[in-house]
């Protein structure tokens, strides 16, 4: 994906949360927009050198209107430090854009739970992949040292999607008929679109047949993945 | 000085030397020591039991002796066998107390540098006063008298038994802690006592004066009425004696309502000095627990992530023990079944107590502040280097000032959950499928199986092991390399050969990453 495919980010909130976000949202390539609700993290903003900057009042729909969010092409990032004025924020942002894709972050299940009732689409965790991450590493090194290096891309190693496109080489064959190691990449998991919108982890054994509309989740280095999804493009008339 | 007596000292200042260059002796020493006084030492235990089980055997002999007579087998058990674990006990012990030969060479070294002649009797005189320390303390002089009831000639001595029974108070950590928490109330209790002696020699007076001339046939002496006082103000009452006479009724009925007051007062003191010392007893069982284990992973701080991850760990089996200064984070750690010590993990005292070197396999510093975390982490740097310590802070500069400190793992929340924001924001699925391999949520699972020297996956390739692999999918090897770190070789083929030291990562569905490490272990 270019920086010109990606979607634009509404990133709310400059505090201790959203400036990871926008430090990995930007070398992600991802073109982002800040919005913040407090003088004190405009001004860190300002000082970070940011230009793409706003302010909000999640109170005022005026002000949320005008930030100028197209929900068909933007993502929005609820960020804030502060639980309550996440909650606050998803409300106000979902009863203006019925359909925008908002992802929020939370730090407890309790919270996630009201968040996703508020409207969140996606609520990240803010403890689970940490927590899990240490316990991995006290407990199953090599495997933290795996996931270090496919997850958190200590090399050029990604997890990555495929749709299948109608008409795509994938179409109508079997996951078993394809060797996927040959080509660099594995295949971890597919979402199968007769089987509903759950992820199905290859690893049960059963051999699934690839329709249009299904998408793969694969893991492997960025070239071998760019090469896969090139071969799988549907054949141009 | 005589020359015997000179000759005398330097043989003596000659053996101190030579045990301290000991190692064997230091080695023989030190093992007594943990076995009869270090409560954190593994085999302790099982001395105190064995100690508890022949003191036991030992006063049921001597109480059935008392009606009938007992195999002689069992007498010669009592008398040299008992005796003698006693008796060598208390040697021992008088032993480990202290280091007479360190305190010679201390005092032949002054000596040699002030230029004083080092007289016997003085180095006699300071090896006894060291001793006698040890022999005049209550527990010593229980040991003692407690050898005593052996010797049968002596009819009386057989009271004595009384003190084998105290004697398991030395074994028995929940009895002496009982005794321990009384001694902290020493105070309330001897008011208590006094108090108590002054109403029963006054009732007892009293109850003497109006009945003692003949009116109460039971009252000859006054002993008989300080008898009867006792035995009313403790609420007992036998009935042997009782008041006839109205004014000795009133009196009656005032110690009755006196000794109900003192017996409230005494069950309150008690009480209140359990529930103070209630959280101190539990903390200091926790820390025999953990003195009795190793690879213990010592967690501080037990907030929103603590929680998590100790969840974590107890879910994989690890030995946890949670530090945090906050006494109701301590307290719900215990209620939620962790071993808990509210305490300032800041502080090297905990650590040194828990032998944080030699015990401990991981030091978790999971405070939401960075400075806090920073000085926990370093304090156990600078009392055990050797023992990793992850940190969790807020802030890749604080990481980097970490990672020069020396912390072996630094974690940034904040960062970690921005990856996870950046993956889903290009990949929603892949993210989808990603957190639940991170969070493990799914039945799918992500494990290592290590391959060790002589194991069925040892020199092996994968080609030769695809019949087990089938159902799984291997994600990659990490292999050690020259630099002494690991490389993660992602989706090795067929050809690669496995090597001892390597981890083969899988991912699968639970059941299938069980059978294939039950078979490859078999």
């Amino acid at each position: 994906m270019t920086r010109a495919d990606k979607p634009r980010v509404y990133l709310f909130g400059f505090g201790k949360y959203g400036r990871h976000f926008y430090q990995h949202l930007s070398e992600a390539g991802y073109l982002v927009t800040v919005a913040t609700l407090r003088q004190k993290n405009y001004t860190a903003a300002v000082e970070a050198g940011i230009e793409d900057l706003k302010s909000f009042n999640p109170k005022d729909s005026d002000s949320l209107r005008a930030l100028g969010i197209d929900p068909a092409q933007h993502m929005l990032y609820c960020t804030m430090d502060d639980t309550a004025n996440n909650l606050f924020l998803i409300l106000s942002l979902r009863e203006v854009y019925h359909d925008a894709n908002i992802v929020a972050i939370s730090n407890s299940e309790e919270n996630s739970r009201k968040m996703l009732y508020a409207g969140a689409n996606v609520i990240i965790d803010v403890y689970d992949a940490s927590a899990q991450h240490i316990v991995t590493n006290l407990t199953k090194p090599a495997v933290s040292e795996a996931l270090n290096t496919i997850v958190f891309g200590k090399n050029d190693l990604r997890i990555a999607e495929l749709p299948i496109q109608p008409h795509s080489p994938l179409e109508g064959r079997f996951a078993n008929e394809i060797n996927f190691r040959k080509k660099g990449v594995i295949l971890i998991a597919i979402i199968d679109k007769e089987l509903g919108d759950d992820l199905v982890y290859l690893s049960r054994g059963v051999n699934h047949r690839f329709d249009a509309g299904d998408i793969l989740v694969l893991a492997g280095p960025i070239a071998a993945i760019q090469a896969f999804r090139g071969e799988m493009e549907p054949a141009t008339a | 000085m005589t020359r015997l007596e000179h000759f005398a000292v330097q043989q003596i200042i000659a053996i101190a030397y030579q045990l301290d260059g000991s190692l064997r002796y230091q080695r023989v020493k030190s093992f007594f020591y943990d076995l009869l006084e270090n409560d954190n030492y593994p085999y302790k235990r099982w001395f105190d039991l064995f100690m508890i089980f022949i003191i036991l055997t030992s006063v049921f002999i001597l109480v059935i002796e008392v009606k009938e007579p007992v195999p002689l087998w069992l007498d010669h058990y009592d008398l040299y066998f008992v005796t003698s674990i006693f008796i060598t006990e208390y040697l021992l012990r008088m032993w480990v107390y202290s280091d007479i030969h360190k305190m010679l060479i201390q005092k032949h070294e002054e000596a040699q540098y002030l230029d004083h002649p080092l007289r016997l009797r003085a180095l006699v005189g300071m090896a006894f006063t060291d001793k006698w320390a040890y022999i005049s303390s209550p527990s010593a002089i229980i040991d003692l008298i407690a050898i005593l009831p052996s010797y049968r000639q002596i009819r009386i001595l057989r009271i004595l038994v009384l003190f084998r029974a105290f004697k398991m108070l030395r074994y028995a950590r929940s009895l002496s802690s009982f005794l321990f928490i009384l001694k902290s109330k020493k105070f309330e209790l001897i008011t208590l006592l006094t108090l108590t002696a002054f109403f029963v020699f006054i009732a007892g007076i009293m109850l003497y004066v109006f009945e003692g001339d003949g009116d109460n046939p039971d009252i000859h002496n006054l002993f008989e009425a300080f008898y009867w006082a006792l035995v009313t103000i403790s609420t007992v009452g036998y009935g042997d004696i009782s008041p006839v006479t109205p004014e000795g009724r009133v009196v009656s009925m005032l110690i009755i309502l006196t000794g109900v007051g003192l017996i409230a007062f005494m069950t309150s003191i008690i009480v209140s000095s359990f529930s103070e010392r209630l959280v101190e007893l539990r903390e200091g069982r926790v820390m025999q627990e953990v003195g009795k284990k190793s690879n213990v992973v010592v967690l501080c701080g037990f907030g929103t992530m603590g929680r998590k991850i100790a969840q974590g760990l107890q879910h994989e089996g690890v030995e946890l023990i949670i530090l945090d200064n906050s006494e109701d984070n301590a307290h719900e750690a215990h209620v939620m079944g962790y071993r808990s010590i509210c305490t300032d993990a800041t502080q090297a005292a905990t650590f040194q107590q828990m032998r944080v070197a030699e015990r401990v396999s991981h030091v978790l510093c999971l405070t939401p502040d960075d400075e806090q975390n920073a000085f926990i982490a370093i304090n156990v740097k600078s009392l055990a280097p050797k023992v990793p310590v992850t940190v969790r802070c807020s802030d890749r500069e604080v990481a980097a000032k970490l990672r020069f400190a020396g912390i072996d793992h630094v974690v940034i929340p904040e960062e970690i959950t921005a990856m996870m924001g950046v993956v889903h924001a290009g990949e929603p699925v892949a993210f989808e499928a990603l957190r639940s391999i991170v969070t493990q949520k799914t039945h799918s699972r992500i494990d290592e199986i290590k391959v060790q020297t002589g194991d069925a996956l040892n020199n092996r390739n994968l080609g030769e092991l695809s019949a087990l692999t089938s159902r799984l999918i291997i994600l990659g090897i990490v292999r050690p390399n020259t630099a002494g770190s690991k490389d993660f070789l992602f989706n090795p083929d067929n050809q690669v050969r496995l090597q001892a030291g390597d981890d083969l990562v899988i991912l699968g569905h639970e059941t299938a990453v069980s059978h294939f490490k039950h078979k490859v272990s078999v």
